[in-house]
């Protein structure tokens, strides 16, 4: 949920939730990969119709937390819940239900390389619908294709698509069950500025015309700014601020600011001028022109 | 020292523990399929890839078995003025021994290591979560009809394997040896039994499940990069090549130890 600025967590203030707080609920969650802890004891509320945008720096278990939101991880400890059921602890053949209301936009698209961009944007429709009249699924295709601007590209192959398009076929085929979640995965990372903001704006038109609830993970402040109606941030596992753009703008922390303004610390950069320096030493073997 | 040999020996367990996991749901999800016409078109696929396209492969290393027997055995043979009795080693080798495990290992390389890259690049590009998010069953989808594939086609083509082990061996020994036709035959139509081909078949089962599923869970978990996937592929044929081979072991003590019930006695010349 969205809270007020007194509620906003101001530094690892981990705030306790209960599975009604919002339509994912994710309770407690510790997720360790051997000795790694990757996340540890996040507790976090997914409102209903609202864009939630996690940031934090690469590595820091972003695209973890989205995929526990949806089973595909599962956690070490804490609890998922989706529509005030839990769901971490259901076998894969009953989280078949939940899951059909979620899209999720991979980082890379994840398109399948064997389908056409159609059948792509069909397998979930053939997955969870009994097709009566095969016209309608292709009527389908093209009204996903035309949300996100990609009309006629149908018989293509994902090979045969640029990154932009293939993130935009990616988007299509989340959106063909008409999902209440969707989940981006780094939804701009590897376009150019101005793919980067068509993505901004498919995402913000499909919380207009669907009343989706979204997810979003990136390191994009651009885009974090332009579709979040809050932001979270992660570091070291935990989640260091949670606020709306203007609260994140002017936190307080200092990890925080360098992170938003894409700056290094201090030390950082003198370690990596010494790093540099020292890197100029000679090589012990001569290297011919 | 001990801390890390404890912690190895538990993760092998624990990925014993993840294979046993993985061959039942396996099974079971291979098992239900039969009865879902809509995975049907997925085992069509499969079974051209796997099945079709291993034809020539399988029939070549067939004909080279017969021929290399052929030609090793007919001095031993001749030595002991038994070489019209060529047909019966040749035959029995092919249709009970080489030929299964032979198609096997060869289908092993080439369906094995394929369908161990394809799912464990579709595991590192993410194709196989997404499957999963968009709640279909991956084992339902990828694994059932590869399993299902390899299952009804191994025996199929190891039938190729024996029939061309027996024509190659047929070439070598009658138009290159110039051992006489009939008695090759009539050595070799009383020496080799119905019971021998039905084994060799049988084992093809087996052989067709064991590498379809070891392939498959290779590919399920290959770990990152081109260097995981080669790893998976490595790892595969390398466990799919022993298993076949324990697996034929187990078969031929279980096959030799019904047929001593049924036939106690039984000579080759």
């Amino acid at each position: 949920m969205i809270m007020n600025t007194e509620q906003q967590t101001t530094n690892n203030g981990q705030q306790s939730v209960k599975p009604d707080d919002g339509l994912i609920v994710l309770k407690n969650l510790t997720k360790r990969f051997g000795n790694n802890v990757v996340l540890d004891d996040i507790s976090l509320a997914i409102e209903k119709g609202k864009t939630t945008v996690v940031i934090g720096p690469s590595g820091c278990g972003k695209s973890v937390l989205l995929k526990h939101m949806i089973v595909l991880m599962r956690p070490t400890t804490g609890e998922v819940y989706f529509k005030n059921q839990r769901i971490d602890n259901l076998d894969d053949l009953s989280l078949t239900g939940a899951r059909a209301h979620f899209g999720y936009l991979f980082q890379a698209g994840a398109l399948f390389d064997s389908l056409s961009v159609a059948e792509n944007i069909m397998f979930p429709v053939r997955q969870h619908c009994q097709i009566s009249r095969f016209s309608a699924v292709e009527e389908l295709v093209r009204n996903k294709l035309k949300m996100v601007g990609l009309d006629g590209l149908q018989h293509f192959y994902p090979a045969n698509l640029s990154g932009g398009q293939r993130k935009r076929v990616a988007l299509a085929r989340a959106i063909a069950l008409d999902p209440e979640v969707i989940l981006y995965d780094e939804p701009t990372t590897g376009l150019d500025p101005i793919r980067s903001d068509v993505i901004n704006e498919l995402i913000l038109k499909l919380k207009g015309e669907l009343g989706v609830t979204s997810v979003a993970v990136t390191h994009d402040m651009k885009s974090a700014y332009k579709i979040a109606d809050r932001i979270v941030m992660l570091h070291n596992g935990k989640i260091i601020a949670d606020g709306d753009a203007d609260y994140i703008r002017n936190h307080p922390d200092l990890i925080v600011q360098q992170f938003i303004k894409g700056e290094i610390s201090k030390k950082e950069l003198e370690q990596l001028r010494k790093a540099s320096a020292s890197s100029a030493i000679r090589l012990p073997c001569d290297i011919e022109d | 020292m001990i801390g890390t040999a404890i912690f190895k020996i538990g993760e092998e367990v624990g990925n014993v523990g993840q294979f046993g996991r993985f061959v039942w749901r396996s099974a079971v999800t291979s098992m239900q399929s039969i009865a879902k016409s809509d995975i049907y078109p997925l085992i069509w696929v499969q079974m051209l890839a796997i099945g079709v396209r291993s034809v020539p492969v399988i029939m070549i290393t067939g004909a080279f078995v017969g021929m290399t027997l052929a030609i090793q055995a007919y001095d031993q043979l001749a030595g002991m003025g038994l070489e019209e009795h060529l047909g019966v080693l040749i035959n029995i080798s092919v249709v009970k021994e080489l030929g299964p495990v032979l198609a096997a290992v060869m289908l092993a390389g080439r369906v094995g290591g394929a369908l161990t890259a394809e799912l464990g690049t579709m595991k590192v590009t993410e194709q196989i979560d997404a499957i999963e998010s968009m709640g279909t069953d991956p084992v339902k989808y990828l694994v059932a009809p590869r399993v299902l594939a390899c299952l009804l086609l191994t025996p199929v083509l190891i039938i190729y394997a024996d029939l061309l082990g027996i024509i190659g061996g047929w070439f070598v020994s009658v138009i290159h040896l110039h051992i006489n036709a009939r008695a090759y035959w009539s050595f070799s139509a009383n020496g080799v039994e119905l019971y021998d081909v039905v084994c060799g078949i049988i084992k093809g089962f087996f052989f067709g499940g064991a590498l379809a599923v070891i392939s498959c869970y290779k590919g399920f978990n290959c770990k990152e990069g081109a260097r995981g996937v080669g790893q998976a592929c490595t790892d595969a044929f390398v466990m799919s090549f022993i298993s076949i081979l324990a697996l034929d072991f187990v078969m031929v003590v279980i096959f030799k130890a019904l047929y001593s019930i049924f036939w106690p006695i039984r000579s080759l010349v």
